[in-house]
């Protein structure tokens, strides 16, 4: 298949009708409203839905008159919407915890203060007759003596004002260039508090604004600062430092965060990548392997400001072939770019990349294809092969990580650029809108726990790493190990011997009974150590650990395919390197007992539940790895009041949308499963569920929640019947928090709740912090509790959530979302990544997948 | 209009939108771009168009390069627009009224002096071929004919000591070409050249115009930036060499090795990548020491590495190459080679899947 046949098939998998490919370069495509502009644009967001608006659109023709009177909301403006909080009656009016010690904690939030009566005035302009120019049309509107000494924002349609028009309806006439005259109808169809989402996305583009004016570019959603550039030279690295800013409305008051992020640059053009790979590829499958590489990342091309996302690369096209312009006239891409930007290309033989652009203004437009020539683009962010270099990311994390001062010197001097900036203050203050002073607020820190082991309470030391608290420790319960595996190669053997003693010393310790396992040796290829498998597990082998010679994925995926589809048996990969740490063997040996102890079903410790018979459930949805339109979704639910044994599922859906429907299924096998082994049903069920990208939060409610309570519902009888409570669980969010001492300014403590001022009125919602870092700066967690038949108070929901977080057997130390989560994920990551289909459901009722 | 090598400092005067300065901004000789406008929220919306794209910040200019953006009127001195080489006044005189109009010439000829003057405007005899007979714009004071246009820009250049060139653009439609070019322009030439300008002292320092917008570009010129790209295009060279040696050591593996391979190892013609040198340049290469292994290094000299026209380009000598990469990149222990380990941690993939 030409690459033009295969771009046009991918577009056609995408939903399109058909694909037409116009080989035009970048700039061509410009049509739409460029941000970069003066003009404020609400449309210019391609992860938004259009809100529906009362006036039908105005006809046009083209991309250039085709006026959209529709405001579109950014997505995660539009979950706000959502005001699970109101049906929620015990938190209605109070939705805040009391308990812990409080802690004062200085944020990234800044107080945006307006006047108490401020509105926004939203206004529809009609042109008669229609003019297609924006910027005519902008600078007869501007032009108006009416208009012109007002405080406005205008993007070809819509008209936005801080003072009222006199009327209603008001018409305006001007005059063109060329004398003819142009009516203007400009129409009142709003009228907007601070708090509403059209005024909140029209506030952060006013800050987009700004920032541009303080020489920031905007990437992607974010804004960064080039002209300050972080060079890493030995990976041909550049990191550009800068922010993630929004404006949004907060529990009381409007605010705006800021939130240091950086862009990697790679400081070699596509067509450098692609001669090295040239030269390091040996086989004829090199445009393959390029194709592999480099699409979908996004590159920035060097004549203008705009980035592409690499669809595809057409070998056919060359830069001396010929394009259709605009205007009709046939041009080679040679002569444009020497004639449009004079730069000279190098090199004639290189094919181009092929990007298609999504429409912005109607979605329902198939894309259009633009050509770009490799020699004139720059790759930004990190290829897959560069995030697994271990040594580049640990040179990318020490240029990147910022410790809590190093932050809030960041933030101070983003505060002082925007209220020192005459532009910056004028533009602000035009529209009544004052930058204030950094947030601070009280949190809490809730008391640490102790964890419940065999014959042993033990307060650990620190609730980070208690690895040290419990080496002397008896798990809660284990499975002997009597029949088992190693798989290993000739080069690995001699490291047998010393780990096994190792492995068994550290299991009677903890009371986990290692017998000697059947050793076999194998050769260094995932072939050999399929068949030594197929050959040497029978039903009677309860686990099978191999000795891997390197973490090449094809070893371990195979492995695991095979052990959980096939056979399924509990599998242990271990690397032949880490066997090679000599002075870690003992912790090594102490980590790998463990899993093993749990997926053999064994538990190893617990926290003070007070909830008699509660089940905890993670949900943890993500993409799998080979097919982009399948997801997989991973349910993970304790079947014991001490919240030690889990019952974990997984599917793989096809669906656009990143909703689960498999959820009654699932929740309705965990009960039964709780009912087999407690001979009743958990009178409680909290889910926590993970995963929810931006606006996906009605879906959720929408249709996961009824499938939950579906099947409680069928599950329950007369004389008991539970109690579900959901919880969005969401890792990334804009708040950070901080402790300033008298000399620095030091991440909060683990198990600090934030509850008020920074979370959202319409939600029951807060913050907790259960994960430490040694450098660089905490993000707290952000948990939303969108359906609460369970009626906790609001302490009780935050302290079992914290508790929930030190349940992790994989790690010994509490960890940033509550276990069953983090099992889900696990679990899904296995699946998206490795399986890529349903694992045997024998293996259900253990935690192979850790 | 072709842009002569040695043209570096440009005023467009009555910019407007700045849609001239953007088109300018992309020649790599000029270094100093100012735009004057009497509209000044003009200049403040389109002063950021003007700011360097991303990518002039990973692939720099050669030469500085600094755009102002004034406020002011076009009759008023500013000795900041002084010793130019090039001032432009496209479609701006049919804007000013007769008091304006007739200081015009001693501000721009007398005053600022320019090397070249060029000045558009349109011409009226053109007018009768639109739709609507009137001025163009309801803000032109005047339209004139070629012959009012020619008679004024002959005088102004006889005065000033200019000679003058008359052209135009937007040819008549056929049957109409007795009418000239839509727009007519007068290319101004000082008799004498440059000179008068740049012996103004400061003393003369007038500033008048309020300076409303100004951006510098990152360029070689700045020690900080040569260096980035000094690195980074040696990097990219030394990668690029010690991976042809790969491939070299490998295709001697494979000639030695008498198995045969089904694999086709050639690429097809289109699929050579990269420039191509020109006979100068591959002698240049040729002639440089080649580069090395010393046990499991890889190492290029730097010698070898100026030879490569990417690296020439940057017309800097050996010693201050060393100076300017010392710190980024690790030598030889004679420092007259670039060293890199020989084998690193992402040389096995492609083949690996």
């Amino acid at each position: 298949m030409s690459g033009r046949a295969r771009t046009r098939a991918r577009g056609m998998l995408r939903g399109s009708r058909a694909l037409e490919v116009r080989g035009s370069p970048g700039y061509l495509a410009a049509t739409s409203v460029d941000l970069g502009n003066s003009e404020v644009s609400l449309s210019s967001r391609t992860d938004s839905v259009w809100q529906p608006y009362e006036h039908d659109a105005a006809s046009g023709d083209g991309e250039h008159t085709l006026m959209e009177r529709r405001v579109r909301i950014r997505q995660d403006l539009m979950d706000l919407g959502i005001c699970t909080r109101e049906r929620l009656a015990h938190v209605k009016d109070c939705k805040t915890g009391s308990s812990g010690l409080p802690v004062k904690l200085v944020t990234n939030l800044f107080s945006l203060d307006l006047p108490q009566d401020w509105q926004l005035y939203q206004y529809h302009v009609v042109y008669s007759p229609d003019l297609p120019s924006k910027r005519l049309r902008t600078a007869l509107l501007y032009g108006h003596s009416e208009l012109s000494d007002r405080t406005k924002a205008f993007d070809g349609a819509i008209l936005f004002l801080s003072q009222k028009l006199d009327q209603k309806v008001t018409e305006l006439t001007s005059e063109t260039q060329r004398g003819e005259t142009v009516r203007m109808t400009v129409t009142l169809t709003n009228k907007l508090v601070s708090s509403s989402p059209v005024c909140i996305q029209f506030f952060n583009i006013i800050f987009k604004k700004i920032l541009k004016k303080l020489s920031m570019y905007q990437i992607g959603r974010n804004f960064y600062k080039p002209s300050e550039p972080v060079e890493i030279p030995q990976y041909k690295l550049s990191v550009w430092p800068g922010f993630a800013v929004s404006v949004s409305h907060f529990e009381s008051k409007l605010l705006f965060g800021a939130d240091v992020s950086y862009k990697v640059l790679r400081n070699e053009t596509v067509l450098e990548f692609m001669t090295d790979l040239c030269v390091r590829t040996d086989t004829s499958c090199f445009p393959q392997t390029c194709e592999t590489q480099l699409v979908g990342l996004i590159v920035l091309t060097r004549y203008n400001n705009k980035t592409y996302r690499i669809d595809d690369i057409d070998w056919s096209v060359k830069p001396t072939h010929t394009f259709q312009k605009r205007d009709g006239s046939e041009i080679t891409y040679t002569d444009y770019y020497k004639q449009q930007y004079d730069i000279t290309l190098s090199d004639l033989n290189q094919p181009v990349l092929v990007s298609l652009l999504k429409r912005k203004r109607n979605a329902s437009m198939e894309p259009q294809a633009v050509h770009l020539i490799p020699e004139l683009c720059f790759l930004t962010g990190l290829t897959s092969q560069a995030t697994s270099d271990f040594h580049l990311m640990k040179a990318v994390a020490e240029e990147t990580r910022l410790s809590p001062l190093g932050r809030q010197q960041r933030l101070a001097r983003l505060a002082d650029d925007i209220q020192r900036n005459q532009v910056a203050r004028f533009e602000l203050e035009t529209w009544g809108l004052h930058f204030g002073s950094q947030m601070s607020l009280t949190g809490r820190v809730v008391p640490s726990e102790k964890l419940i082991m065999q014959d042993h309470i033990c307060q650990p030391a620190s609730a980070a790493d208690w690895s040290k608290d419990i080496r002397a420790c008896k798990v809660l319960s284990s499975q002997s190990l009597t029949t088992w595996l190693i798989l290993c190669s000739s080069r690995a053997e001699n490291r047998i011997e010393g780990f096994l003693s190792c492995l068994r010393r550290v299991g009677s310790t903890m009371g986990f009974n290692v017998g000697y396992p059947k050793i076999i040796k194998v050769q260094e290829n995932p072939a050999s150590f399929l068949r030594a498998i197929q050959q040497h597990v029978d039903p009677d082998v309860q686990l099978v650990m191999c000795i891997l010679p390197s973490n090449q994925k094809n070893y371990y995926d195979s492995i695991k395919k095979y052990l959980n589809l096939d056979c399924p048996v509990p599998s242990q990969c271990v690397l032949t390197r880490t066997l090679n740490k000599q002075g870690m063997m003992m912790s090594v040996a102490t980590k790998i007992a463990m899993q093993m102890t749990c997926k053999l079903g064994g538990e190893l410790w617990t926290v003070e539940i007070p909830l008699k018979s509660l089940m905890v459930v993670g949900i943890s949805i993500c993409k799998d790895a080979l097919s982009k339109d399948t997801l997989v979704v991973g349910f993970v639910a304790s079947v014991n009041p001490r919240i030690t044994r889990w019952f974990s599922r997984c599917i793989l859906q096809r669906t656009t949308a990143e909703v689960a429907d498999c959820l009654k299924v699932f929740l309705t096998g965990a009960l039964n499963k709780w009912y087999k082994l407690n001979h009743d049903l958990p009178a409680r069920i909290i889910v926590y569920r993970d995963g929810v990208g931006d606006g996906q939060l009605k879906a959720v409610v929408d249709y996961e929640v009824p499938q939950l309570l579906s099947s409680v519902a069928e599950s329950s009888s007369d004389s008991s019947s539970c109690r579900l409570s959901v919880v969005v669980v969401r890792k990334r969010c804009t708040p950070r928090f901080f402790v300033e001492t008298s000399k620095t300014v030091q991440n909060p403590p683990l198990g600090t709740v934030v509850d008020s001022e920074a979370t959202r009125p319409a939600w029951y919602d807060f913050y907790l912090i259960s994960q430490t870092t040694s450098q660089g700066t905490v993000s707290p967690t952000y948990y939303n509790v969108i359906y609460d038949d369970n009626v906790l108070k609001p302490d009780h929901m935050q302290r079992l959530t914290f508790k929930l977080c030190h349940l992790y057997y994989n790690w010994q130390g509490l960890i940033s979302i509550p276990a069953p989560c983090q099992y889900a994920h696990k679990l899904t990551f296995l699946v998206a990544q490795s399986i890529h289909k349903e694992p045997s459901l024998e293996l259900a009722n253990h935690l192979f997948y850790l | 209009m072709e842009l002569e090598e040695e043209i570096i400092q440009i005023a467009d005067l009555g910019c407007g939108d700045t849609k001239l300065l953007k088109l300018l901004k992309i020649y790599p000789c000029i270094q100093l771009l100012v735009g004057v406008d009497i509209n000044e929220e003009k200049l403040h919306s389109n002063g950021h168009h003007l700011s360097p794209y991303l990518g002039e910040f990973v692939k720099p200019r050669d030469l500085d390069l600094t755009i102002i953006l004034y406020h002011g009127s076009v009759v008023e001195r500013d000795s900041r627009l002084l010793g130019f080489d090039l001032i432009t006044c496209i479609e701006l005189i049919e804007h000013l009224d007769s008091d304006d109009l007739a200081r015009f010439p001693e501000v721009v000829f007398g005053y600022l002096s320019p090397a070249m003057v060029v000045i558009s405007t349109p011409n009226s005899e053109f007018n009768p071929l639109f739709p609507t007979v009137a001025l163009r714009d309801a803000d032109h004071k005047f339209e004139w004919s070629r012959m009012e246009f020619q008679t004024w820009a002959s005088q102004v250049a006889k005065c000033y000591n200019y000679c003058v060139e008359f052209t135009g653009v937007g040819t008549p439609p056929a049957g109409a070409e007795h009418v000239g070019y839509c727009t007519q322009i007068g290319v101004f030439t000082k008799i004498g050249g440059k000179a008068a300008g740049s012996c103004v002292s400061e003393d003369h320092d007038q500033h008048v115009y309020k300076a409303v917008y100004m951006t510098s570009y990152p360029s070689l010129q700045q020690e900080k930036v040569l260096k980035f790209v000094l690195v980074g295009e040696l990097l990219i060279q030394v990668e690029h060499l010690r991976l042809r040696h790969h491939r070299m050591l490998r295709e001697r593996k494979r000639e030695s090795d008498p198995k045969p391979r089904d694999t086709d190892f050639s690429l097809g013609p289109d699929l050579l990548l990269g420039a191509v040198f020109t006979e100068a340049e591959k002698a240049r290469i040729e002639n440089s020491p080649e580069p090395f292994c010393e046990g499991d290094k890889f190492c290029v000299p730097l010698q070898r590495l100026l030879a490569y026209p990417k690296l020439h380009r940057l017309r800097v000598d050996e010693e201050r190459m060393r100076a300017l990469i010392a710190d980024s990149v690790c030598l030889s222990s004679d420092s007259s080679a670039v060293m890199v380990d020989l084998y690193n941690s992402l040389d096995y993939w492609p083949e690996d899947s």
